[in-house]
């Protein structure tokens, strides 16, 4: 590692040829880097949207659901109240028959 | 595998990800980054590899910078730190032994926070020497290093920054010296009996000499730096730098200017304690650019309950420093108290109308420019310089933004500060009125201090931010390579261009300058970004020498390395090299380079350092619209001596509790960002204070408040859409003409936003909004729905049309309500409130209540007034009184919404809560519908039946009362004679209790029948209002007669031709996707034809109830009509049932008459029953022929005809007039009933069929009843 000679006013780039050099390469490598992490990136993102719309798309159906299951409970209650008096059905098919 | 990335990331987007909900929350932060690209990451390890020598400068910068991370958790600790003393507990009398153990304990509970307390005073002592140090080496006039470096300057004043907080903080904190004489109390106590003490006292010693003392910290800085005497350059440099980055405030964010201002005024005191030569200072820097910058912001926030002042330190600090005693100038600015008022400056209020349209701008440029962004990525091949020109244009947008939320942040941090230096004087609240309750000093900074104007407008600008925030912080991975490509191109414009062309003419002879400027180009130019662009483009441009040299765009921004040394070797050129350099950085005249070179490295200077925020695109946004700090009070719940405030006092639950209270439209969406700021103080509390009981605090204060939120909310959405139906339903002419109309207009609200909130970010969990508040919809219309049946049910049945205005109102809510949330159907909600579920039951809450309520009251104690058709209720005492729950409280919004909309429909409701008539019928019809209506009627109709036999006996103690016989009255003794003789045969005297009873009865029959009359007339209007709507659909008419008529044409009916004509066209479309479900249509409507057609022809209320009657009067026929033996008209019977009632009915016209209130208690009624009933048994000609008091207006007529006649003695028929007048009315209205009777129940015919061939009469044939259903009637215990 070569250091400013000598010190005092500080010193500049002791190789300037072979830092250019090594300046441009990193330069191209740190483009390839950028692209690929960038694109890492998005794809976070879009996982993320991903993630975050299902939720609402599933919560809207979740409260479809909710919905349907209430108004189920009430048919099946309705059914109930019907079959746990069957007698009162027949006797009316009976007399209209 | 070899998938190009670009194409597969582009292939996700044409995913849709739609997604309804409306962004009117902040950006949560989902991944938090430990370290952006600010600092380096890599600690500058990189930089050696640029051969500057600059190894000894970064290997002191990261010392520096591990320091200052330290001392911030060090800030941290001493920030949270709760007393201990408080929670310690004390021994009862009873335990005074075990006391030594107490101390030991407690001592060890003590000694490990002590132990902190001794680590921090270790830590700044280390810290202090080495900062000293480094300033020293770097500031050597001999210079055997390079260095500082401008990053290495920055950290520099990081580290005195972090010292000062410490500082300041152990100032401030008060339980730490009140913790710290109980621990050594306890160690007195404890350790007489150890052996080694001595060391130990002796650390206790240094430590309470270090909490004791005030600044302590800055003292020891003070004594390390000045050990060796000539740190003053780097001081006044350090002074300069920080005092050009703040006039110039450019490349600033708020943070930053944060630390200048709060290291300013120390590193005055140290400059110009030295002993050597203090004015020196002044010689570089005027001492009037300093006392303005003191000036312009009189108050630093610190802490977010903690603020300095730059006034008020170098006070205090005078103190302790001699020389600096000196200064009076900077001595005499005014502290914070003492500032005139300076709301103007701090006040959000006074600003937000600028900021609000700052926002409006900026939102609609940056999403133009994003946009653009957009549309240049679709397009292949853009033109070079148009796509420059979109992506600079991104670029700028963002420094924009950056700047303004900086600004705005930045803001909001010195309003709270400001707040907290300027307590509420008069912190009276105006709910407790004038109890002397006394108010905690945070409630005085806080709660009384932002009144509701300081409120709407701290929560529009923590909107804003947040909203910003949230733009920019979405399309971070958008723009990053437009970015990075604008920063790239603009460092290799300066490098290649800029100082190509100063290398060239300023610099050439100067060899120094001009080799620290191609050491520039060397560790930063991208020459081969030029190989790569197209050929023609290289052609068109290729001559053109003097736009200088042309690069290929290139998405890679420069690393923090390169900025960093950048940044140094523009200082250096700048500077030339020496510390000593008089006068500023920048602003310098005796400079040797040109003022224009120098404003262009200024220019650059600043920018590269701005570059490294944009680079940490989203590290920067969450640290500019980080709110969390309103939200801590560790400060001042010491001073109070609480463990916590309640959250009235909590600024963020104000702030949602404003937006809620103020029913603002316009405010209403953002009354989640409230929410953000607790977000964002779990995150600080977490990340940067490493709480967890910080954490613990807030998530409890959290969850209550977000119950109460969703409480409060869903009340006011209920109100809303209440009141809003409410004034609907009200006339809109009457509206229209009343003075004060406006009062009952709803101003419009939004809920559609918040209805859409799925996902509500609340502490990382996140939280279905939408389903909260449609649960608790679904409950609250439940809960009324409850409540109007309780309150119908303690109110008698004249409320019934009450109770249909209220329900058609939550009903018309319920309706405005589910167009913007989806919640339960009304149809259901009131069946199950109804009780009404049940399909062998047709019985319902409702109707079961307004049964028994007619049995109960209405029958017994209302009377008919057949003039009026109305039933009111008699003024007599009930003979029973009534049980009745007492009416049930509810808020205003369970009526009709607000107040003014409630008495509104009160007023109406109160002209029909005296009577019973017509209205009523209707909404018993409405309220009841074609389920329960029947079943009503039939419990009606029992109701007449049981009467008829509950008659019987008592009409048989009536007939054995009477005589025999009874004959005509005789016309010889006049209307006098006649009553005697009425008087003499009815001999009823000791039976008054039973012709009450029977009284009674008919009267209730009379009723029943009445109010079948009534529901009667409004079923036919109900029907023929149905028949209108569905006629035209079922092709029916209305024939001359009455009847329905079918249509000629025959076949189906037109609702059924439309259907299938409609079915057949779509059929013959090839292209038709879905034809099952027109085949289902059109079924649908021939079933809805047959449905429809089969209920026009409804029954006849009133004839089925008449005929009902008649059928159960049948078993009593034989005993109330005695068939004549000779088979002629015996008028002299007493005992058929027309006799009875005709004594019954003379008796009570002469009571009547003499007790006039008398006649009140029974009303028309009675006339109804005793007529009916006479009808039906087939006696009416016998009654109009036989009744006493139809006798005694014939005898008067008589006598008045003779009378006129004779003209000698007008006062024969005197005394009589009030009774005859009763008699004529009776007979009027009885001839009404006979009428009405004779129309809906004819009889005639068959009475006419029943006279023998012989022409010998048959009395009472038995007679079909004109209703065939009836025979499906059963009788009730038949």
């Amino acid at each position: 590692m070569a250091r400013a000679g000598g010190g005092g006013g500080g010193g500049g780039i002791t190789n300037a040829v072979n830092v250019g050099i090594a300046v441009q390469a990193d330069w191209e490598n740190r483009e390839f880097i950028s692209h690929i992490s960038l694109n890492i990136r998005r794809l976070f993102d879009f996982l993320i949207q991903f993630e975050s719309t299902t939720k609402s798309k599933l919560s809207s159906l979740n409260l479809k659901l909710d919905t349907l299951e209430r108004r189920l409970q009430l048919l099946e209650l309705q059914v109930s109240t019907a079959t746990a008096n069957p007698s009162l059905f027949t006797s009316t098919t009976t007399t209209s028959a | 595998m070899a998938v190009p990335v670009e194409e597969a990331i582009a292939a996700l987007s044409t995913f849709s990800l739609e997604d309804e909900q409306a962004e009117v929350q902040g950006a949560g932060v989902l991944v938090s980054s430990e370290r952006g690209a600010t600092s380096s990451p890599i600690e500058y390890t990189d930089v050696s590899a640029y051969r500057l020598s600059l190894s000894e400068d970064t290997k002191a910068l990261n010392q520096l910078n591990g320091l200052i991370q330290e001392g911030k958790e060090m800030a941290s600790v001493l920030y949270t730190y709760r007393s201990c003393v408080k929670a310690l507990p004390q021994l009862p009398e009873s335990m005074k032994q075990s006391q030594a153990d107490l101390y030991l304990e407690t001592y060890q509970v003590l000694d490990l926070e002590m132990s902190r307390l001794r680590e921090i005073q270790r830590w700044q002592a280390s810290a202090a020497s080495k900062l000293a140090a480094d300033m020293q080496r770097f500031s050597r006039p001999e210079r055997r290093i390079n260095g500082p470096t401008i990053t290495h300057l920055w950290s520099m004043l990081k580290l005195l920054d972090v010292l000062v907080q410490l500082d300041h903080l152990k100032n401030a904190k008060a339980s730490i010296p009140n913790d710290f004489s109980w621990y050594k109390r306890t160690f007195t106590q404890v350790s007489f009996q150890w052996q080694d003490i001595d060391s130990i006292r002796e650390e206790i010693d240094d430590l309470q000499i270090f909490l004791s003392t005030r600044w302590a910290i800055l003292l020891n800085l003070h004594v390390e730096m000045f050990r060796v005497n000539n740190v003053e350059d780097i001081l006044q440099v350090l002074i300069v730098f920080a005092i050009e980055s703040l006039e110039l405030d450019f490349a600033l964010l708020f943070p930053e200017r944060h630390i200048l201002l709060r290291v300013l005024p120390v590193l005055v005191v140290l400059a110009t304690s030295s002993e050597k030569d203090s004015e020196s200072l002044y010689k570089r820097v005027k001492i009037n650019r300093l006392i303005n910058i003191f000036k312009n912001d009189p108050i630093i926030p610190a802490f977010p309950d903690l603020h300095l002042s730059p006034a008020a330190i170098l006070k205090e600090l005078s103190i302790y420093f001699q020389k600096f005693a000196a200064q009076t100038r900077l001595l005499t600015l005014p502290a914070p108290h003492e500032l005139p008022p300076r709301e103007r400056q701090y006040l959000i209020a006074n600003h937000i109308g600028t900021i609000r349209a700052e926002h409006d701008d900026f939102t609609i440029r940056f999403a133009s420019s994003l946009n653009q962004l957009l549309l240049l990525k679709s397009i292949d091949g853009a033109d070079v310089d148009w796509c420059k020109e979109v992506k600079g244009n991104m670029y700028d947008m963002v420094v924009e933004g950056f700047q303004l939320l900086s600004r705005w942040t930045a803001r909001i941090w010195e309003q709270c500060a400001w707040k907290f230096s300027r307590p509420c004087k008069d912190a009276i609240p105006p709910e407790s009125n004038g109890t002397s309750e006394s108010f905690f000093d945070y409630e005085k900074v806080v709660r009384y201090n932002y009144n509701s104007e300081e409120r709407k407008a701290l929560v529009e600008l923590v909107s804003y931010i947040k909203s910003v925030g949230s733009l920019m912080h979405r399309c971070d991975t958008l723009v990053a390579d437009a970015l990075w490509e604008t920063i790239h191109a603009e460092v290799q414009d300066f490098v290649q261009n800029t100082l190509a062309t100063m290398l060239k003419t300023t610099f050439r002879k100067k060899k120094d300058l001009s080799r620290i400027l191609s050491d520039m180009r060397t560790l930063s130019a991208d020459w081969m970004a030029n190989t790569n662009k197209p050929e023609s483009y290289l052609q068109s441009h290729g001559g053109d020498e003097s736009k200088g040299n042309f690069f290929y765009p290139r998405p890679v921004a420069p690393t923090a390395t390169q900025v960093h040394c950048l940044q140094f070797l523009i200082y250096e050129v700048v500077s030339g090299g020496n510390i000593r350099k008089p006068g500023g950085l920048f602003g310098n005249s005796g400079s040797e380079i040109p003022v224009n070179d120098l404003k262009q490295l200024e220019t650059t200077f600043y920018k590269l350092g701005f570059f490294l925020h944009i680079l940490d695109y989203s590290a920067t946004v969450a640290t500019l619209t980080d709110l969390g700090f309103l939200w801590f009070r560790e400060f001042y719940l010491e001073s109070s001596r609480v463990i916590q405030f309640p959250i009235e006092c909590s600024l963020p639950w104000m702030l949602v509790d404003h937006v809620l209270e103020s029913h603002n439209a316009g405010l209403l969406e953002s009354v989640l960002m409230p929410f953000d700021i607790y977000n964002d103080s779990a995150q600080q509390a977490l990340a940067a204070l490493r709480q967890r009981f910080l954490y613990d605090e807030i998530e409890a204060e959290v969850d209550h408040c977000f119950d109460l939120f969703v409480s409060k909310l869903c009340e006011i959405i209920f109100t809303y859409y209440k009141s809003w139906a409410a004034s609907e339903l009200l006339d809109a002419s009457f509206l229209f003409a009343s003075d004060n109309g406006e009062k009952y207009c709803v101003q419009r609200m939004r809920f559609t936003a918040l209805f859409k909130m799925t996902r509500v970010k609340l502490l990382g969990r996140t939280i279905d909004l939408r389903r909260l508040v449609s649960e608790r919809m679904n409950k609250v219309f439940r809960d009324n729905l409850e409540f109007l049946f309780d309150r119908f049910e303690s109110q008698d049945l004249c409320a019934v049309v009450e109770l249909e205005k209220l329900v058609e109102i939550l009903k018309h809510a319920h309706g405005l309500l589910s167009k913007d949330l989806s919640i339960d159907s009304f149809s259901l909600m009131l069946n199950e409130m109804q009780e009404n579920l049940s399909l062998v039951s047709f019985s319902s809450r409702l109707a079961t209540q307004i049964w028994s309520e007619m049995q109960s009251d209405f029958l017994p104690n209302f009377i008919l007034c057949n003039t009026t058709q109305r039933f009111v209720r008699s003024s007599r005492v009930p003979l029973v009184p009534m049980q009745k729950p007492s009416v049930p409280y509810a808020k205003p919004n369970f009526y009709c919404g607000t107040q003014d909309l409630n008495s509104a429909h009160q007023s109406f409701a109160r002209l029909h809560s005296g009577f019973f008539g017509i209205p009523h019928m209707f909404s018993i019809v409405r309220l009841l519908g074609s389920r329960s209506l029947p079943w009503l009627i039939r419990a009606l109709l029992d109701h007449i039946s049981n009467k008829v036999t509950m008659l019987e006996p008592m009409l048989t103690g009536l007939q054995e009362a009477l005589p025999k016989s009874i004959g005509l009255l005789p016309f010889d003794g006049g209307v006098t004679g006649c009553m005697r003789v009425v008087k003499e045969n009815l001999n009823w005297g000791t039976k008054s209790e039973l012709k009450a009873e029977v009284f009674r009865g008919i009267k209730e029959i009379g009723s029943v029948l009445y109010w079948m009359g009534l529901l009667d007339i409004v079923l036919r209007e109900v029907d023929t209002m149905h028949f209108m709507q569905t006629a035209p659909w079922l092709g029916l008419y209305p024939g001359a007669d009455g009847q329905i008529l079918q249509s000629q044409d025959g076949g189906d009916s037109p609702v059924v031709n439309l259907f299938k004509s409609a079915t057949a066209a779509v059929m013959s479309n090839p292209g038709c996707p879905n034809p099952t479900s027109f085949y289902t249509m059109s079924k649908q409507a021939e079933a809805a034809d047959l449905l429809y057609k089969a209920s026009m022809n409804t029954g006849n209320v009133l004839e089925y109830a008449l005929a009902f009657t008649s059928a159960a009067l049948d078993k009593y026929c034989c005993k109330w009509s005695a068939a004549p033996k000779t088979g002629f008209i015996d008028i002299t019977t007493s005992k058929d049932f027309y006799r009875i009632y005709s004594g019954l009915q003379i008796g009570h016209l002469e009571d009547s008459v003499k007790v006039s209130s008398n006649f009140e208690v029974l009303g028309d009624s009675v006339a109804w029953g005793g007529c009916t009933i006479i009808y039906l048994l087939g006696q009416q000609l016998h009654f109009e022929l036989l009744d006493f008091s139809y006798q005694v207006l014939n005898v008067a007529e008589v006598e008045a005809g003779l009378l006129t006649q004779a003209h000698k003695n007008p006062h024969v028929a005197q005394g009589w007039e009030t009774l005859l007048e009763a008699m004529k009315k009776a007979r009027r209205l009885n001839n009404h009933v006979f009428s009405m009777l004779k129309a809906r129940c004819p009889l005639e015919d068959k009475i006419a069929c029943a006279i023998k061939q012989s022409g010998a009469p048959l009395h009472r044939m038995k007679f079909e009843n004109t209703v065939s259903a009836f025979e499906t009637l059963p009788q009730k215990g038949a």
